[in-house]
């Protein structure tokens, strides 16, 4: 069977897949922004605290991808669960990293003249801070995607969801006929999906930037 | 694409904080910038794995050494940063160690574990990271110069937009089409790690260059020195904390694909995460996923000192 034959018999099964794998990485993706965001807000202030934050994620990022789902197997069982839980550890990295360099990187003076203006702590962190420490953050966001669409395609072999298990099936039935295209169809489909979302961050860049920093 | 990434492996793109938005940074000056502080500040001492459920105990121990380490400048060697992931590693290796011994083993996990099967598959993962390494360096170091002499940069562009697509690949996929193409075994294997990190630390190789200060370059050769004199002798020693950076990008990306290296027949630790999977018995998944995450760190551990060891001595506070 051919490869364009192949995806037309199977288009239904692949876009399944595809979307299981573009939604569980989108969902995860929040997950992580909301954790790794609220980590930086909390860490940023403190010299300590920050690297701390910073070196514990980038230790997690070290550890291999199937080595960590292997751990929270006998934990959280097979399927979705660990996958979201490993999806959502790995994507914090660039994320607690660009917000606490974003937040800090924020003029002193900018913050110091909000206060001045009477906001609040809160006021100062959500309209001054945050927006201009967004930019930053967004391309932390766009880094873990990526890595995120990579890391979901292994965690099938835990019977996650998603275009991984087009990639497994090929893998088991070697020698097929359908191996290749299987493969083929899972690997494709996740550059698609990746390149897909990364233009997708650079609409959302253009429309959320404040246009006072936009460059 | 931002900056040097290492897809699936312990790096991010450094985001310049400065980066015009909506533009994401080439891997130039910006990137390789912020690629330096990002090895510094990653550079502290990894905390360990807390949660291997087995090694239970050196958790709290290691996340209050941690806060000690962690705020200490990681370039330069400081004990703590000497002694305190080896310590973390052999505290986790032991309890595991005892764990194994002392727990009741069934017939398909002794057939897992015994007869040196264990130590079989650590070697063959070393062996995988180390070979896979030393042909990504091999490959990826000589054209990261090559792209950016005069003459070939036109070409860069078109690499950048290569490595762009090479880090939305999944390692799995890759290697998955080489194994079909090529056939199962090591070798495919070694292949597919090596086809996986050589973009990374090309890039990282490119953007270190760059950012070499031009008028460096220029008074080199103001006074007289020759093109290769001016690789080797400027060039080269000013790079060397970003290629050192990209040894151990290489190192670790290499660790983690290596554990893929079991879906090609390659061996290594990987093969006992999933016979463990398989056959479901949790002893074997476990200890493999320890081993396997006990070994990133440690390669991790020796690369940063290396790293702290190597750099050239004039560059010391801001590079």
């Amino acid at each position: 069977m051919g490869f364009w034959q192949f995806l037309s018999t199977r288009h239904q099964q692949l876009l399944v897949d595809a979307y299981q794998h573009a939604s569980a990485v989108f969902q995860c993706m929040v997950i992580a922004t909301v954790i790794g965001v609220l980590i930086a807000v909390l860490t940023y202030r403190t010299e300590w605290a920050g690297n701390l934050a910073v070196t514990t994620t980038a230790a997690i990022l070290t550890v291999p991808s199937l080595a960590l789902i292997g751990l929270l197997i006998p934990i959280l069982g097979l399927g979705v669960p660990p996958t979201v839980t490993a999806l959502v550890l790995y994507g914090l990295l660039p994320i607690v990293r660009n917000a606490i360099v974003g937040l800090r990187g924020v003029d002193a003076s900018l913050v110091e003249a909000a206060r001045g203006i009477g906001m609040s702590r809160t006021a100062r962190l959500l309209r001054v801070e945050l927006p201009l420490a967004w930019p930053p953050i967004l391309t932390g966001i766009r880094v873990s995607t990526q890595m995120l669409m990579g890391i979901a395609a292994i965690a099938a072999y835990a019977s996650g969801p998603g275009l991984g298990n087009e990639i497994f099936t090929g893998i088991a039935s070697l020698g097929s006929a359908n191996a290749l295209n299987e493969v083929l169809a899972g690997t494709l489909g996740i550059i698609v999906l990746a390149l897909a979302f990364d233009a997708g961050y650079v609409l959302i860049g253009r429309l959320t930037i404040p246009r006072g920093i936009r460059g | 694409m931002t900056g040097i990434r290492p897809p699936g492996g312990r790096d991010d793109a450094p985001s310049a904080p400065g980066t015009p938005p909506g533009e994401p940074s080439a891997p130039g000056d910006d990137g390789a910038r912020g690629g330096a502080n990002r090895w510094d500040d990653g550079g502290a001492v990894a905390v360990a794995d807390g949660d291997d459920g087995a090694a239970a105990g050196a958790g709290e121990d290691a996340d209050a050494a941690a806060g000690r380490a962690a705020h200490r400048p990681a370039r330069k060697v400081t004990w703590q940063k000497l002694v305190f992931t080896p310590a973390v590693l052999v505290v986790a290796l032991v309890a595991t160690y005892l764990w194994i011994t002392h727990i009741h083993l069934d017939a398909i996990e002794h057939n897992s574990l015994d007869n040196g099967n264990v130590q079989l598959r650590l070697w063959q993962h070393i062996r995988l990271t180390a070979i896979s390494t030393f042909w990504v360096l091999v490959i990826a170091i000589p054209l990261g110069i090559a792209l950016t002499r005069r003459r070939l940069r036109p070409v860069a562009p078109a690499f950048t937009a290569l490595a762009n697509i090479g880090q939305a690949t999944p390692a799995i996929g890759l290697l998955a089409l080489l194994v079909i193409w090529l056939g199962i075994g090591a070798r495919t294997a070694i292949i597919g790690i090596v086809a996986y990190a050589v973009l990374p630390v090309l890039s990282n190789t490119v953007a270190g260059l760059r950012a070499i200060d031009p008028t460096m370059v220029e008074a080199a050769r103001g006074i007289g020195m020759s093109p290769p004199g001016v690789l080797t002798r400027v060039e080269l020693p000013l790079a060397v904390p970003l290629i050192l950076a990209g040894v151990r990008t290489a190192l670790v990306l290499n660790v983690g694909t290596a554990t893929l290296a079991t879906f090609g027949g390659g061996g290594g630790l990987g093969d006992l995460i999933t016979s463990g999977i398989v056959n479901q018995r949790m002893p074997v998944l476990i200890l493999g996923s320890i081993l396997t995450v006990a070994l990133a760190l440690f390669v991790d551990w020796l690369a940063s000192i290396a790293e702290a060891l190597l750099r050239p001595r004039g560059l010391g506070a801001d590079t």
